[in-house]
C-alpha cells in the first residue's frame, strides 16, 4: 500500500481558514492522531480526505491516486474513495441489522453472496461481534455499536482508516479498554489509520505519530514522547499536560545551562536552552515535575498556597508567589500555607515570549 | 462485556494475513465517468421550476395584452391596469376584501389559540375528544363547510328558522362581510388551533418549573412563560390564515353573492367564467397578477416576521412534557363553553349537511323524520356525470397522492440532502407555491394548456388537474418531509457515502426506508388536500374531468341544495374513512 499525502491542503469557510496549508505524509500502516481543541480543523481535514467536506485548494493523494487537487479541479467523490471512516455517533444505520450494515458496503462493490457472508463472518468475529449478526444497533450498547462501526468501516478493505472520535461517546472505563483493543486491532491489520481526537491521554497511548493541531495549523508532528517531552511550543506545552508558565528573561548561557531571572529578581537554572531564544522568555514547567522542599537553595521559590484540591490519587495546588502563579501536584497534603518549591532545571522548558507564544 | 472477549485474538489472527493479501476491492466503485446523481438533480430543479412558473408565466403575460393570450394578434399593453382599477365598483371589491380577511382572521386567530391553551394545558374534562373535533373542519373543503353553515344558519337555515320561530326575530344575517367573516373564521381556527397547540405542549416543562421555582403560581408560570413562547406560531398562523381568507372563493361566493358583496377571488371567479359574453382576459390576468403580488408580499412578511424566532424554540434534546393545570371550580363551567363552540360550529354544521341531504326539505316546522327521502343520494348515484366526479376525485387524490408525495420527497432530498449546488434555489421554487392562490394557479394553467404547444393534450382531463394540484401542494408536502428528514441524523448518508455508495443509492437505500413514516404521512396529507381542493379546478375542469367540488358549485348554481348535501356527505364519508384507514394501515400522522 501506499503513503496518503496531503500537500499544502487548505479548507476555506469564508473568510475563515478551517485547515491552512497544511502538509503531511502518513505511510502505510502508520497509526497518526490529529490532536487539538474544537475547532482546530482536526475534523474537517479528516473529513476532506474521507471526501464528505470539499477541500479550497491543495492536494490529497493516496500513492499516485489523486483524490483532490484544487489546481486540477480534481475532486473524486467519497464512494470512490474506498476509505473506512467510523463516526463519533457510530451511524450505523437503524433500520439494518448488522449484518445488513455490514452487507452494504460490500453489495455496492458486486461481492457475491457467498463471499459476502464469509466476508460479514470474519469482519463481526475480528471485533468479537459475531453472535450479533442479526441484532439491529439499537438492541446494541454503545461499546458493541462502536465495534460493528469499525467492522463496518473495515469490511471491505479500505486502503484507508478514519476514526473521528470514536471513543467519545463510551464511558471512561470502557474507554480505555477500547483504545488498546482498538491499537492491536489496527497493529494487526496494519491498516493505515488516521485518527481525531481532543483527549490527549488517548492521542499518546495509540498513537505512532500526533500531529497537535490549533487554529488550522500543524504545531507540532511527532512522536507521543517527543510531543510530550519536546513540546514545540508553548501551545504545544499547555494542550498536552497543560504546563505552568512564568514569565523570564534570559541572563546568559554556560556549558549548555542557561541563567534566567524572573520578574522579582528572583534567579533559575535550566539545564537546556534552545539555541534561537534570546531576551524575554516564557518557561513551561509541568505541575508534577514541580518539588515541595524545606530548605532554601538553587531553583527554590517561596509562594503561598492559595487553593488546594484533592483529586484521589494527587493533591493539587495553586499557589502564588512573587509575580508568578503556579499549579504543582504532591502525593501528600501540605498543612502550611507558605511553602518552598524547587524546580527541577531539566523540567525548564523555555520558548521565546512573544504574540503568538500561546 | 468487551473485557470478555479481548484476549481472545487467535480466530482473529488468521483472518489477518487474508486482510493484507486479498487486492483492494474497489474496482467495482470506479466510476465511468456518467454520474446519474448530478442528472436527478438538474432534472428536479428544472422540472421544479417549469412547473411552478407554468401557472404564473401566462398570468403575467396575459396582463399585459390586449387580447386573448391565444389570439397571435395581440399586442403588450399596460391599458389592463388602468382599466381594472377604473372598473366600476372595484375600489368596494377591495375594501370587502380587506374586511373580509381581517374579520376572518382574528375570528380564527382568537378562538384557535384559545382553545390550544384550554386544550392543551388544562384539565378540561374531555380534551382528548374535543381536540379531535375541533380539527374536522380542516378535513373537508371550505365548500362543504360553507353549504352546511348555509343549512344550519342561512337565512332560511334550520337554526335560525328555530329562532325566529321561538323570539320572533331574526339573529343574524350570514348574507353579510360580517357573517362572512365568522363562517371564514370559524373554519380556519383548527389552523391556529393547531399551530399554537405544538408550541404551549410542546414547550419544555423546565421552563414553567423555574418560573414556579421562582414564585410564580402556575397561572402564572402559563401566562409569562408558555403563552408568549406561542408567538412565532400566532403571527406564522395569522398571515397563513389572512391569505388563506384573501383567496378564499367558496364563502365569498355562497354567502356573498346574493347581496352582490364581491371580493377579488369572486370578481376572478364571475369575470372568467360567468361573464356572460367572452370573459375580458386582460382585467382578469391584472387583477389576478396583482393577487398573486400582494400574496406573495404576505408570505415574505411572514418570513420576516418569522426571523429571530429562535429565542422561542425550546424542543432541544428530549423535553418533558408541562404538566397540566388545575381549572379548579371552573372546570364545567370551561367545558361548557368549549363544548358548545365545538357543538354550534362543528357537530351541527356537520351534521346539517347530512340532515339535508336526507329530507326533500329541511325546516324546524315539520319534524324532520317525517320528510326523510333518499332521493337526493339516487339522483348521485344515479346520474353517471355525479359519479364520474366522485370517481374522479378519489382517482386525482389517489394518482396525484402518490405521484406527489415521489416528486416532493425527490425535491425536499436534493434541496436538504445533497451536494447539488442550486439546492437552495430550489427550495425557494418549491415552496413559492405558498405564494400561489388556488384560483391563480387554476387560471394560470388555464392560460398554459390554451398558450404552450402540445399541452392540448391534457386540457380537459384529469391530469391537468393532477399537475396543477401538485404545483399548489408541494410547500405542503415539503413541510412535512423536511422535519423528519432533519430527525435523521446526516452521518447516516455519509457513513452510506464513505461505503461506496452514491447519492441516488444511499437516498433509496438508506434514507427513503427511515423516512417511510413521513412519506405516508405526505401521502396522506397530500390526498386529503387533493380530494377537497376545488377552487384550482373551477377553471380547469370540463365535461368528463368533473370532480366533487365543481359538481357541487353547478349543483348550487341551479339551486338544488338537497343533492348538493348529499353529494358533500358523500365527501365528508370518503375523507373520514380515508382518514381512519391511513391512521389504522399507513400509521399516518395527520393533523397532530
Amino acid at each position: 500500500m501506499a503513503d496518503l499525502v496531503l500537500d499544502r491542503l487548505t479548507i476555506a469557510y469564508g473568510n475563515v481558514n478551517a485547515v491552512d496549508d497544511i502538509s503531511l505524509t502518513v505511510p502505510s500502516g502508520e497509526f497518526l492522531t490529529l490532536l487539538g481543541p474544537s475547532g482546530c480543523g482536526k475534523s474537517t481535514t479528516l473529513f476532506a480526505i474521507s471526501g464528505l467536506n470539499e477541500a479550497t485548494s491543495g492536494t490529497i493523494r493516496i500513492g499516485d491516486k489523486v483524490f483532490f487537487d484544487g489546481a486540477r479541479g480534481i475532486a473524486v467523490p467519497p464512494e470512490a474513495r474506498n476509505i473506512g471512516l467510523v463516526f463519533q455517533s457510530y451511524a450505523l444505520w437503524p433500520h439494518k441489522t448488522v449484518a445488513e450494515n455490514l452487507s452494504f458496503p460490500l453489495e455496492l462493490r458486486k461481492v457475491g453472496r457467498a463471499e459476502r457472508d464469509s466476508r460479514i463472518k470474519e469482519g463481526l468475529e475480528l471485533v468479537e461481534m459475531g453472535k450479533y449478526a442479526e441484532r439491529y444497533p439499537f438492541e446494541l450498547s454503545g461499546g458493541q455499536q462502536q465495534r460493528v462501526a469499525l467492522a463496518r468501516a473495515l469490511v471491505y478493505r479500505p486502503r484507508l482508516l478514519l476514526l473521528d472520535e470514536p471513543l467519545s461517546n463510551l464511558d471512561a472505563k470502557l474507554r480505555e479498554r477500547a483504545r488498546i483493543w482498538l491499537r492491536e486491532l489496527q497493529e494487526r491489520l496494519n491498516v493505515t489509520t488516521i485518527y481525531v481526537t481532543h483527549d490527549q491521554s488517548e492521542a499518546l497511548a495509540v498513537s505512532d505519530r500526533i500531529a497537535v493541531m490549533s487554529m488550522g495549523k500543524i504545531q507540532q508532528l511527532g512522536t507521543p514522547t517527543d510531543i510530550y517531552e519536546r513540546p514545540a511550543n508553548a501551545f504545544v506545552a499547555d494542550f498536552i499536560g497543560s504546563a505552568n508558565f512564568i514569565e523570564a528573561e534570559l541572563v546568559g548561557r554556560s556549558a549548555g545551562q542557561a541563567q534566567l531571572r524572573l520578574g522579582d529578581g528572583t534567579q533559575l537554572v535550566a539545564s537546556s536552552c534552545p539555541d534561537a531564544v534570546s531576551g524575554k522568555l516564557v518557561l513551561a514547567i509541568r505541575p508534577e515535575r514541580i518539588e515541595l522542599t524545606d530548605a532554601p537553595g538553587a531553583n527554590v521559590l517561596g509562594a503561598r498556597i492559595t487553593h488546594s484540591a484533592y483529586l484521589g490519587s494527587v493533591h493539587e495546588h495553586e499557589m502564588a508567589g512573587q509575580g508568578f502563579r503556579l499549579r504543582v501536584q504532591t502525593s501528600r497534603a501540605v498543612s502550611s500555607p507558605e511553602v518552598l518549591v524547587r524546580i527541577p532545571p531539566e523540567a525548564i522548558m523555555i520558548f521565546q515570549n512573544g504574540p503568538q507564544a500561546l | 462485556m468487551a473485557a470478555a472477549t479481548l484476549s481472545d485474538h487467535k480466530v482473529a489472527d488468521r483472518k489477518v494475513a487474508d486482510h493484507k493479501v486479498r487486492p483492494i476491492m474497489d474496482a467495482a466503485l470506479e466510476r465511468t465517468g456518467f454520474d446519474r446523481s448530478r442528472l436527478i438533480f438538474w432534472s428536479v430543479a428544472a422540472l421544479t421550476t417549469l412547473l411552478v412558473i407554468g401557472p404564473i408565466a401566462p398570468i403575467a403575460m396575459q396582463a399585459f395584452l390586449n387580447k386573448p393570450l391565444y389570439d397571435a394578434s395581440a399586442t403588450l399593453t399596460a391599458a389592463n391596469f388602468g382599466r381594472l382599477v377604473t372598473e366600476a365598483g372595484i375600489g368596494e371589491i377591495a375594501l370587502n376584501t380587506v374586511i373580509f380577511a381581517v374579520l376572518s382572521t382574528i375570528f380564527a386567530q382568537v378562538f384557535g389559540a384559545l382553545a390550544a391553551v384550554v386544550i392543551g394545558r388544562t384539565n378540561l374534562p374531555g380534551r382528548g375528544w374535543l381536540g379531535e373535533v375541533l380539527v374536522w373542519p380542516l378535513f373537508v373543503s371550505h365548500l362543504v363547510i360553507a353549504f352546511g353553515w348555509l343549512t344550519m344558519y342561512g337565512p332560511s337555515g334550520y337554526v335560525t328558522l328555530a329562532v325566529r320561530s321561538w323570539t320572533g326575530v331574526t339573529p343574524w344575517d350570514l348574507y353579510s362581510l360580517s357573517g362572512m367573516g365568522v363562517v371564514a373564521g370559524l373554519s380556519q381556527a383548527p389552523l391556529a388551533y393547531l399551530m399554537c397547540l405544538g408550541a404551549v405542549s410542546k414547550a419544555d416543562a423546565q421552563l414553567e418549573a423555574a418560573a414556579r421555582s421562582v414564585g410564580a403560581g402556575p397561572f402564572r408560570a402559563l401566562w409569562s412563560v408558555t403563552v408568549p413562547m406561542m408567538r412565532p406560531a400566532l403571527i406564522y398562523s395569522t398571515v397563513l390564515n389572512f391569505v388563506v381568507a384573501i383567496e378564499m372563493l367558496s364563502i365569498p361566493l355562497l354567502f356573498g353573492a346574493p347581496n352582490k358583496i364581491e371580493t377579488i377571488t369572486s370578481f376572478l371567479y364571475d369575470k372568467g367564467i360567468n361573464a356572460a359574453v367572452q370573459p375580458d382576459y386582460g382585467i382578469v390576468g391584472a387583477a389576478a397578477l396583482i393577487l398573486l403580488a400582494i400574496v406573495a408580499f404576505l408570505v415574505w412578511l411572514q418570513g420576516r416576521l418569522m426571523v429571530g424566532s429562535n429565542r422561542f424554540v425550546t424542543v432541544r434534546g428530549k423535553a418533558s412534557r408541562p404538566a397540566l393545570l388545575d381549572l379548579g371550580r371552573w372546570r364545567w363551567f370551561v367545558f361548557a363553553a368549549v363544548f358548545a363552540y365545538v357543538f354550534f360550529t362543528i357537530v351541527l354544521v356537520f351534521a346539517g349537511t347530512l340532515m339535508r341531504a336526507s329530507v326533500s326539505f329541511l325546516t324546524p316546522l315539520v319534524p324532520f323524520w317525517t320528510l326523510l327521502t333518499t332521493k337526493n343520494f339516487d339522483l348521485i348515484l344515479q346520474t353517471p356525470n355525479y359519479m364520474r366526479s366522485i370517481g374522479n376525485s378519489v382517482l386525482i387524490s389517489l394518482i396525484g397522492g402518490v405521484i406527489g408525495t415521489v416528486l416532493v420527497a425527490i425535491i425536499t432530498l436534493v434541496s436538504r440532502r445533497s451536494e447539488f449546488k442550486g439546492a437552495r434555489p430550489l427550495e425557494y421554487i418549491a415552496l413559492f407555491p405558498r405564494s400561489l392562490p388556488g384560483i391563480i394557479a387554476g387560471l394560470g394553467f388555464f392560460y398554459a394548456v390554451i398558450w404552450v404547444p402540445g399541452l392540448d393534450a391534457i386540457r380537459g382531463t384529469i391530469w391537468i388537474l393532477i399537475l396543477a394540484f401538485m404545483v399548489r401542494y408541494i410547500p405542503v408536502g415539503f413541510g412535512t418531509i423536511a422535519p423528519a428528514l432533519a430527525q435523521i441524523g446526516d452521518e447516516l448518508d455519509r457513513g452510506a457515502r464513505i461505503s461506496g455508495a452514491d447519492w441516488w443509492t444511499t437516498v433509496t437505500r438508506i434514507i427513503a426506508p427511515l423516512l417511510k413514516p413521513a412519506l405516508f404521512s405526505t401521502f396522506a396529507l397530500l390526498f386529503i388536500h387533493f380530494f377537497k381542493e376545488y377552487v384550482t379546478a373551477v377553471f380547469l375542469f370540463q365535461p368528463g374531468s368533473e370532480i366533487i367540488g365543481t359538481t357541487m358549485l353547478q349543483l348550487w348554481a341551479q339551486g338544488d341544495n338537497g343533492p348538493v348535501s348529499a353529494l358533500a356527505t358523500i365527501q365528508v364519508v370518503i375523507t373520514a374513512i380515508f382518514v381512519l384507514v391511513a391512521r389504522r394501515v399507513l400509521g399516518a400522522k395527520i393533523y397532530g
